[in-house]
């Protein structure tokens, strides 16, 4: 099982949403303009443009608030509440198909936690993507939006004002399942499995590998089709190198707790009745100190804490004297280049002609444990975040096509960035063989499987360039459409730790914000410029 | 358009429906209680078999899933299989095993998906981990998911033959065969504290005699309806209960235990081999007609006139059959073992080789010798065993650590000793035994 946190780009994500923003955006005004110009309307766009900006500063949150409240309402009237007995049937009978005592303490918690996040997530958010995507087709039908809109009202606050109403619905309904998941999550699981319910907070480091030779280098593939891992190979110089960032007596404490999940691969049975032995050599290349900690067995696929106290000894081999170190004042070292506080540790295995399999979240500082509520209730952030977003998304679509094309357009967007996402990269990149739009057809009518070459012809090179620029649109529709795999915090409450802020919360946060103001934008213009009268 | 009333097409629609609700009722009406009762569908359900109950235990879930799921069920299990082989990709082995969970849901009644997803457990997850304990947990996952699909599965002799098989071979014969066997009694689940795993050995009994049970299961199973095994033939399925009641005493015998019960085991494996399996007619479906392993004169020549064909032509098949299971060797081989002196001369071997291992020297050469005098009698008496390598390496073997005895004891080897004529006979052999003896002892 993987478990790997990487940190957000800020920097990149911003400049990803500059250029893909700027660009829909300058697009967008090019064709208003162009049409205007063709229709003689030049200085009507420019105006329109120019007057949104007054209507954006003079937004009211008495207006926003008073469409809000009639959103509320509307969605009591239909009975969105109603989820919650849905809610309260799943969570009566959960117990009986999840309950599996042969199952480890750890494994018990985790089908619990998984099941109480996925059952909220996947009870709010239909309901979310179905309101949001009705209401303003069902008030254009009705014609109750004439009425509306002839008050003293901007049409972005009717969008703004829909949002906000429906998050509120929502917020309520979600706050409320997760009180109830919680709750139930400690009643559910046995005792023995409650110690696992905790929120870890790992410092994670870099990973290098130093090879048979005790030169830099990479670890060794043992064959895994998986090649998260890397090994390093026994009783040799071979050694998998950690360096952690910011390693301080505040930070840290006066004991070091070092959790480890590494993994053992044997050419050799050896003894079978024993793990493979490992040891930690704490380096500092400033000082040129190297102190070897203690063996320990390995226990694989298990967290396995290890103590470090801050005053360590060694005998010294040629003298025979006793040399005490401190943790923070010889091991810990400046680095020259940075400046930072760092620690390098290196782990070595023991046994000849056996492995230890290692990847950067196998070795980690555990900080102070933060309460389990903590994780839990950022999860819960997750995915009330991901509801804003289906909401923002709905309103915004809604204000331009029909309910049901509405819910059918969000729902494409959420499938495909839950799962999709991921294979649009690889195809985008060329990672994946045989993706062109042609060359797919070329290859099935052909029956050329992908891995088979095509000859280097004419034909084949504009075939080619057309599906470059086939891909060039995918790149721009794979970053049009959100990452909602992201929004998914239960791997981290699941599996223990703490929802990591940097490789979390952050771009959960960011993506949410970068979608709300082109949301706005898109109900605000389409809602000025149509057709209400068209249903 | 229609020029027929209103109320005509009313009339013509309630005719259509009463004509389908009368099909409808007449095909798929469900049975009561009564025997024959219900609808033309109920009732060829009862005939094959093939109703959910009457397939096995009726699990609801998985009856609502396929239910829910209509024509999609084969759609949603090749996702979920595609999932459980990247879960086992990307070594993610709870969610593993809940995948492989999902899958039998939706296919409670495909024989190849519980030996196939059993058999990974067991053999291909198990291997996975590191700590034999850890492995052993898989190995009963394995087991139990078998145990599960021969409820779901009721007289499915494939599914019990593989929960026999599993018993046995997995646990009696993988690498960890010591620590499997001890786990069998002393299960190392904390849950457990140190007790069986109920669910795989209630009764507390040796792996390879559960193992047997099963396979009497799998063979009454498999009487009942022949067809449904198809892994291998009919003679050699049907032996196994029998095998496992001999690789009892052999595991037993193994771990140094020769004791009454080692004796009484191959009694009982003699018994069953000759009296039970032994007098079981197997149909060759050839022109060689019915046959019976542990086959008399009488017998044969019975069976020959019953099928009307020689006596000759039916001793071959006879023939034939007894290699096919390997007859004649385990029949020979249990009668040996049964005997107190074959017992004797292999405790006093085995001990032998523990004192040697133990630098005990002068109480290894005595017990050595004393089994070899022993070992020699026995070979004496029954000269079938002097074809049988395994006897052969056994008796070689404990000569090969007596002489090295009398070398690290500076004493000459006696020009005559027990078993003196095996070893001249067998030099090639010799050979290739010191070179394993020595590389084992680290003797240069």
């Amino acid at each position: 099982m993987s478990f790997d946190p990487q940190p957000y780009n800020v920097l990149l994500a911003l400049g990803h949403w500059l250029a893909v923003f700027g660009s829909c955006l300058g697009i967008a005004f090019f064709v208003a303009f162009m049409t205007g110009v063709a229709s003689g309307r030049a200085g009507a766009v420019i105006g329109a443009v120019t007057s949104s900006f007054s209507d954006f500063f003079s937004t009211s949150c008495r207006r926003i608030g008073a469409v809000a409240l009639l959103t509320f309402q509307e969605s009591k009237r239909r009975k969105a509440l109603y989820v919650f007995f849905v809610f309260a049937a799943l969570f009566m009978f959960a117990g009986w198909f999840l309950s599996n005592p042969s199952n480890r303490p750890e494994l018990q918690a985790k089908s619990y936690i998984v099941f109480v996040l996925t059952a909220i997530s996947w009870l709010i958010l239909p309901v979310m993507l179905l309101l949001s995507c009705w209401g303003v087709p069902e008030d254009i039908r009705l014609r109750s939006l004439h009425t509306v809109v002839t008050k003293p009202i901007r049409r972005h606050e009717i969008v703004l004002g829909r949002m906000v109403g429906y998050i509120s619905v929502g917020t309520i309904v979600l706050l409320l399942m997760g009180v109830i998941g919680y709750v139930w999550i400690f009643r559910q699981i046995p005792d023995e499995a409650k110690p696992s319910l905790v929120a870890r907070v790992p410092v994670y480091g870099t990973l290098t590998f130093i090879n048979r030779e005790g030169k830099q280098g990479s670890g060794v593939n043992v064959g895994d089709i998986w090649d998260f891992r890397s090994y390093v190979e026994g009783a040799t110089k071979a050694r998998a190198v950690w360096t952690f960032d910011d390693v301080s007596e505040q930070r840290v404490g006066d004991q070091m707790v070092l959790e480890t999940k590494f993994e053992a691969f044997r050419t050799h049975k050896g003894n079978m009745e024993k793990g493979l032995l490992a040891r930690f050599i704490f380096v500092n290349p400033v000082k040129n100190i190297s102190l070897p900690g203690k063996p320990f067995e390995v226990k694989e696929y298990q967290d396995a804490t290890l103590v470090i106290d801050r005053k360590m000894t060694e005998v010294d081999e040629q003298t025979g004297e006793l040399k005490s170190f401190d943790l923070f004042n010889d091991l810990v070292y400046t680095d020259p280049e940075d400046g930072g506080n760092k620690l390098r540790v290196e782990v070595q295995c023991l046994d000849a002609g056996q492995y230890l399999g290692m990847a950067r979240p196998d070795l980690f500082i555990r900080l102070a444990d933060r309460p389990f509520a903590v994780s839990f209730s950022k999860s819960v952030l997750g995915i009330w975040l991901m509801m804003c977003m289906i909401v923002m998304l709905g309103v915004s679509v809604s204000c331009f096509v029909k309910g049901p094309v509405a819910t059918l357009a969000v729902f494409t967007f959420l499938i495909i960035g839950q799962g999709m996402r991921e294979f649009m990269g690889r195809v985008v990149t060329g990672q994946e063989h045989g993706s062109g739009l042609v060359e797919s057809i070329y290859r099935l009518v052909y029956h050329l499987n992908p891995t088979v070459e095509i000859d280097d012809s004419a034909a084949t090179k504009v075939m080619f360039g057309i599906d470059q620029i086939f891909k060039k649109l995918l790149w721009l529709v794979q970053h049009i459409i959100p990452d909602f795999g992201v929004f998914r915090m239960s791997p981290y409450v699941a599996n223990g730790f703490d929802v990591s802020w940097e490789a979390a919360m952050v771009p959960c946060l960011l993506i949410t914000l970068g979608y709300a103001l082109p949301c706005l934008l898109i109900g605000y213009y389409t809602l000025r410029f149509r057709e209400l009268e068209a249903k | 358009m229609n020029r027929m009333s209103s109320q005509s097409r009313k009339i013509t629609y309630l005719i259509i429906i009463v004509c389908l609700l009368v099909g409808i009722v007449f095909l798929g009406m469900p049975a009561s209680s009564e025997e024959g009762s219900g609808g033309r569908l109920a009732q060829l359900r009862v005939k094959h078999n093939l109703g959910e109950g009457s397939l096995g235990k009726v699990d609801p879930s998985s009856t609502t899933m396929n239910l829910l799921l209509l024509g999609l069920r084969g759609v949603a299990t090749n996702l979920l299989w595609m999932e459980a082989n990247e879960q086992q990709d990307h070594k993610n082995w709870a969610q593993l095993r809940t995948t492989v969970d999902s899958i039998i849901l939706l296919q409670p009644h495909y024989t190849k998906v519980w030996r196939f997803q059993a058999w990974n457990l067991a053999y291909n997850v198990s291997a996975s981990w590191d700590a034999v304990a850890d492995r052993y947990f898989w190995v009963k996952e394995g087991i139990k998911f078998l145990i599960n699909g021969s409820n779901r599965n009721l007289d499915n002799p494939e599914l019990l033959w593989d929960t026999g098989n599993f018993m046995g071979s997995k646990i009696g014969r993988s690498d960890e065969w010591k620590q499997f066997r001890q786990y069998f009694y002393v299960d190392p689940e904390p849950r457990l504290n140190g007790g069986v795993d109920p669910e795989l050995n209630p009764a507390r009994k040796d792996n390879y005699l559960v193992a047997k049970d099963y396979f009497l299961l799998a063979n009454d199973a498999e009487e009942k309806d022949p067809d449904k095994q198809h892994i291998m033939a009919n003679i050699l399925f049907r032996h196994y209960p029998v095998r496992a009641q001999f690789d009892y005493p052999m595991a037993l015998q193994r771990e140094g235990i020769f004791d009454q019960v080692t004796t009484e085991a191959w009694r009982v494996g003699y018994d069953e081999w000759t009296g039970k399996f032994g007098r079981e007619l197997f149909d060759t479906e050839t022109d060689g007609g019915w046959v019976v392993l542990e086959a008399s004169d009488d017998d044969i020549t019975r069976l020959a006139q019953q099928d009307g064909v020689s006596e000759t032509l039916k001793r071959e098949w006879v023939d034939r059959y007894q290699k096919m299971v390997n007859y004649i060797f385990w029949r020979t081989q249990a009668r040996v073992e049964r005997e107190e002196l074959t017992m004797q001369a292999h405790r006093e071997l085995y001990q032998g080789e523990q004192a040697f291992k133990e630098s005990r020297m002068s109480e290894a050469q005595e017990l050595l010798e004393s089994g070899m005098a022993k070992f020699e009698k026995v070979m004496t008496q029954n000269d079938s065993l002097l074809l049988e390598d395994d006897a052969i390496e056994e008796a070689l073997n404990a000569v090969l650590i007596w002489q090295h005895v009398h070398e690290l004891e500076g004493k000459q080897v006696p020009a005559n000793y027990p078993l003196k004529p095996l070893w001249d006979s067998q030099q090639e052999r010799v050979q290739v035994l010191t070179n394993e003896f020595r590389r084992e002892y680290g003797i240069k």
